[in-house]
């Protein structure tokens, strides 16, 4: 409560900047749309059960796009929203395009906009071949920097541009919202010889940035990492590394990609309400031979090495090893 | 001896050939009166009975003739090396002064026959003549007969201007010709040889009977000037079509066997011609077909004959009554490939207007556009004689009781009830759902087909659709955009689906991995049995669960409870909303239907958040709610800054208070430090005060 950044800015400036008010106008919003049904079980109750939801993250589910994005508690409470929903969707190994993607964050947030879904499967695609399938985890952490960072993107990919075309970036102060500027991908001309811009003032450019950039940026020690193990690299390439980077412990929506398939809890649950069906087939715990046969005609998109998804739950860890595998295919499908 | 052909003309003929023999040897028998038997049978020619065909005794009496005659002629070399001469005694030219028989001579060419100007009757039969040379002197001739030679061309007649029986059967002609200057030609027999078409008749306006039977003939055309014609055999062709024959005013017996004639369409003209009675088309493709007799009957109700058969009256009455039938069919069938036609039109327009409205429409095949432009215009020209239709069919739902088909057709939309299938096609066919069906109508309609319709219009009538046709178990979709996953949310409101089929074209949704197993897992309440055509088995509900099973706990449990009431709450109200709307006049059904929709939700309590609302209510959901949102920005905005600012008055008074205190402090006691001059002045206060 004391912090000593509540003392440098005036009362009202610091609960706009922690975005108290934005919870506090949904709380009271949402207290108008349904005062009827309120009124009935108190106004304490609700205002408790409503700081709790954002507590617990799950405030955002089914709400509009303008609220979920409006503060990185939501973005990161939305991602962790996505991922444990369809986490059972990688799990089964399916390759999904990119609109099947767009559609399952749909059934999440009905008016998704699909621009911010594409932009994601450009970094895992590397801006070709938009149609092409892509595995759970490729897609999920792309979609983790491009949601949570996209207005940082937004003036990288402006920042990227002027390097490009030799202007000094620190000049362009605002970052242009058009999203068509960077798709002029430097993929033909004379960058495609000397592809990519030099990384330390790639880097010098996005400190800059980060130090007055009033949206949410990775950490800069993240971004000198990513950006010092190369010498030049490209704005995509930039993206990829920092997808691929442990971005995750720095926005904790997300557990590591190894645990990616993990989540004890919702399992069980799954397993509870699989029990009707599993008593309805006669043939309770025979999980594996009842899930082969489906998935071997119904689903002839999964690769052939990755078995059997349905293992048994103690085999999650090998499960996921396997999928690993299928992100390295994609990967060389890229170069 | 008599030749197959002539044996099988007619059944009749039989018995005219011994009529025939009869008569030769009475002939043979009595000499003196031969000439005059002659005259007879010239005179029977004349006459034309129809009933008699005199030429078969004809041939047959010359050909027994020339069999007694061949032994008493003398064949003389002629001082020319080609041609014999030949010469007959005095006696055999008195005894047989008009006739003259060569039969098999073995003769190649014809020989100069000299001083027989009287000659009547000339008989070659059974030679090897290739040319018809040296007769035209014998200007007299009235009957000729070259049977069973090889001549190849009609030549050498033109002076035999009396000649009436021209025998030139089993020849090897090409082609008629060069009978201009023959024009009282009575019989004309070509049988046997190789003619491709009929031509040069025309002037023939005496011949009364052409036989070209067993030749290349393909079709029979060019007849007219054939004004006497009563017999024409034609058998053994290939004749495909017939035309011209309703020119031939006298025809009476038309022999068309073993030919390749296949529809009455290429004979219709027989219908007309008026004399003809007798006719045969044994051995064609026709006489095959089940229709045959009686359309042949009912097109030639002259007919007293068909292939050799009298024709009875009862067959005629039959043939009648089929013919009606036929014809009603025809008109019923006619009627409906109308409508189908135009359904099919209006199909296209609703398919256009679909493409245009879905910015479909390319550049590839404009040609094609157009042309289909073109029939639209058609279509639209149809408009108006359209627009009386559904009025016609708005009878439609007491009158389909019977009927299978109801086509209510306008340029924008068609509505089709086909059995127990609802096809609806363009988006204005929706309305169809306002009309009142009758209940035997509504109950039938199992499957419910939308086409070329917007996925969120239909999700707009769903709730008329469970209540006006509860039977629906099947739906189709085809070219609706159905393209998110969460559309499907939208089924889940109607009363049973058993079957869905999602057509992939214009329905991107069914190009991903997934919806199948969304929709059973939404829908699962339901029970589906097939999605798009395919059975559903019990792992695929399984796997279907295992896939969304956790989006759906998570959606039922962990969702606040304000939002949670929020979510149900809209779909409640949008169905009670259309329940005020509609059933509002009758209390009791809304409570039923209101029932209804708790069980329905009751069954799927879990997945029941996971509900679609259409683009447009969406968007106005959000315009509400942005409206709300800045008045609840304002308010807040107003409430934070008085807070804020009584923080601050609160703050500043705290930052002040401890200053102020010792200063309080200070004054009392310093006013107290002198101890008597205080006490004095307190005494004094107190005395003052009294």
């Amino acid at each position: 409560m004391l912090s000593p950044e509540r003392l440098a800015l005036p009362d009202y400036e610091y609960l706009a900047q922690r975005h108290v008010l934005t919870y506090m106008e949904d709380a009271v919003c949402q207290l108008l749309e349904n005062k009827e049904d309120i009124s009935q079980y108190g106004i304490a109750r609700f205002f408790t059960e409503y700081f709790n939801s954002v507590c617990q993250g799950t405030h955002i589910l089914f709400r509009e796009f303008s609220f979920i994005q409006a503060t990185p508690h939501n973005r990161a409470s939305f991602l962790r929203a996505f991922w444990r929903c369809f986490r059972t969707v990688g799990k089964n190994g399916d390759l999904l395009t990119m609109r099947e993607y767009h559609c399952l964050l749909q059934l999440l947030c009905p008016d998704f906009p699909l621009e911010l879904t594409q932009k994601a499967a450009r970094i895992v695609l590397m801006d070709d071949a938009m149609d092409c399938l892509m595995s759970f985890s490729d897609f999920l952490f792309a979609f983790q920097i491009q949601f949570y960072y996209s207005e940082f993107l937004e003036s990288v990919a402006a920042i990227y541009q002027d390097l490009l075309s030799g202007k000094n970036p620190n000049t362009v102060i605002v970052p242009t919202s058009s999203s068509g500027q960077h798709r002029q991908r430097p993929t033909s001309g004379e960058a495609s010889m000397l592809e990519g811009v030099e990384a330390p003032l790639f880097y010098q450019c996005l400190e800059n940035l980060c130090d007055r950039h009033k949206y949410s940026c990775p950490p800069p020690a993240l971004v000198k990492e990513v950006l010092s193990n190369v010498q030049r690299l490209t704005f995509y390439g930039f993206l990829v590394a920092l997808s691929k980077h442990h971005i995750n412990q720095a926005l904790g929506a997300l557990p590591d990609k190894g645990d990616l398939m993990h989540d004890p809890a919702l399992d069980e649950e799954l397993e509870r309400l699989l029990l009707p069906f599993f008593r309805l087939a006669q043939i309770p715990g025979l999980v594996n031979s009842v899930t082969a046969g489906p998935e071997a005609s119904c689903l002839p998109r999964t690769p052939p090495r990755v078995g059997s998804p349905w293992r048994p739950l103690h085999h999650a860890r090998k499960v996921d090893a396997e999928s690993d595998g299928s992100t390295e295919e994609t990967d060389e499908s890229e170069t | 001896m008599i030749p197959g052909k002539y044996r099988s003309v007619s059944g009749r003929a039989a018995s005219n050939v011994n009529c025939g023999l009869h008569l030769v040897i009475q002939a043979s028998s009595l000499p003196e009166k031969n000439k005059v038997r002659f005259k007879q049978v010239e005179f029977k020619l004349n006459k034309e009975t129809p009933s008699f065909p005199g030429r078969l005794l004809q041939h047959d009496l010359e050909r027994n003739y020339s069999s007694r005659q061949g032994d008493h002629i003398n064949l003389v070399s002629s001082s020319m090396p080609s041609f014999p001469i030949l010469q007959r005694s005095s006696e055999e030219k008195i005894l047989y002064s008009d006739r003259l028989t060569l039969e098999r001579q073995k003769l190649t060419v014809c020989p100069i026959i000299d001083g027989e100007e009287h000659l009547r009757l000339l008989n070659f039969q059974h030679n090897f003549i290739t040319r018809i040379q040296n007769i035209s002197n014998l200007q007299r001739l009235i009957f000729l007969d070259l049977y069973d030679n090889q001549i190849e061309e009609i030549s050498g007649l033109s002076t035999l201007r009396s000649l009436r029986v021209l025998l030139l059967g089993k020849n090897r002609i090409k082609k008629i010709s060069n009978l201009e200057n023959l024009k009282s030609l009575d019989v004309l027999d070509l049988h046997g040889n190789q003619i491709t078409k009929i031509e040069n008749v025309n002037h023939l306006c005496d011949l009364r009977v052409l036989n070209l039977a067993r030749n290349l003939l393909s079709h029979v055309d060019n007849l007219n000037g054939l004004d006497s014609l009563t017999e024409l055999n034609l058998r053994h062709n290939q004749i495909t079509f017939v035309r011209d024959v309703d020119n031939l005013p006298c025809l009476q017996r038309l022999f068309l066997s073993f030919n390749n004639i296949s529809t009455f369409e290429s004979v219709c003209c027989l219908a007309d011609a008026t004399s003809l009675s007798d006719i045969t088309f044994d051995g064609n493709p026709i006489a095959q077909e089940s229709w045959y007799k009686h359309t042949v009957l009912q097109n030639m109700t002259q007919l007293r004959q068909l292939d050799t058969k009298r024709v009875t009256e009862e067959e005629r009455r039959m043939a009648s009554v089929v013919a009606k039938k036929e014809e009603e069919k025809k008109r019923e069938s006619h009627k409906q490939s109308l409508l189908k036609e135009k359904k099919r039109l209006t199909i296209n327009n609703v398919a256009r207007k679909w493409d245009l409205q879905q910015h479909r429409i390319t550049n590839i095949a404009t040609n094609q556009d157009r042309k289909d432009s073109d029939s639209q215009d058609h279509c639209q020209n149809d408009g108006s004689t359209i627009s009386a239709f559904p009025e016609e069919t708005g009878s439609l739902d007491s009158g389909l009781t019977s009927a299978l088909q109801g086509l209510s057709v306008t340029d924008t939309h068609l509505v089709e009830v086909d059995g127990d299938t609802l096809s609806l096609y363009g988006s204005g066919a929706l309305e169809c759902l306002d009309r009142n069906w009758s209940v035997q109508t509504a109950g039938m309609v199992t499957t419910v087909s939308f086409t070329f319709i917007e996925f969120d219009e239909i999700v707009q009538v769903l709730p008329k659709l469970r209540i006006k046709f509860p039977n629906s178990l099947h739906l189709k979709f085809k070219e609706t955009n159905l393209v998110t996953l969460q559309q499907f949310n939208a089924l889940a409101q109607l009363r049973r689906v058993d079957q869905l089929t999602v057509d992939p074209q214009g329905n991107p949704v069914v190009n991903f991995t997934l919806w199948k197993y969304y929709v059973l897992f939404r829908l699962s309440h339901f029970n589906m049995q097939k999605i798009n055509g395919t059975e559903v088995t019990q792992n695929d509900m399984i796997m279907a669960e295992r896939l969304f099973g956790i989006l759906a706990h998570v959606a039922s449990s962990e969702l606040p409870q304000y939002h949670l009431i929020s979510i149900l709450g809209d779909a409640r109200k949008k169905q009670f909303r259309y329940l005020l709307e509609t059933k509002g006049k009758k209390p009791g059904i809304v409570n039923e239907e209101n029932n209804d929709s708790k069980r329905l939700v009751g069954e799927s309590t879990n997945r029941a958040t996971l509900n679609y609302t259409t683009r447009d209510f969406y968007n106005e959901k959000l315009e509400e709610i942005k409206e709300k949102k800045k008045f609840c920005k304002i308010y807040i905005e107003d409430l934070v800054k008085e807070a804020t600012e009584i923080n601050m008055k609160n703050e500043a008074l705290q930052k002040l208070w401890p200053q102020m205190f010792i200063e309080l402090v200070r004054d009392a006691v310093m006013e107290i430090r002198n101890k008597n001059s205080y006490m004095k002045l307190c005494l004094q206060q107190i005395t003052d005060q009294k």
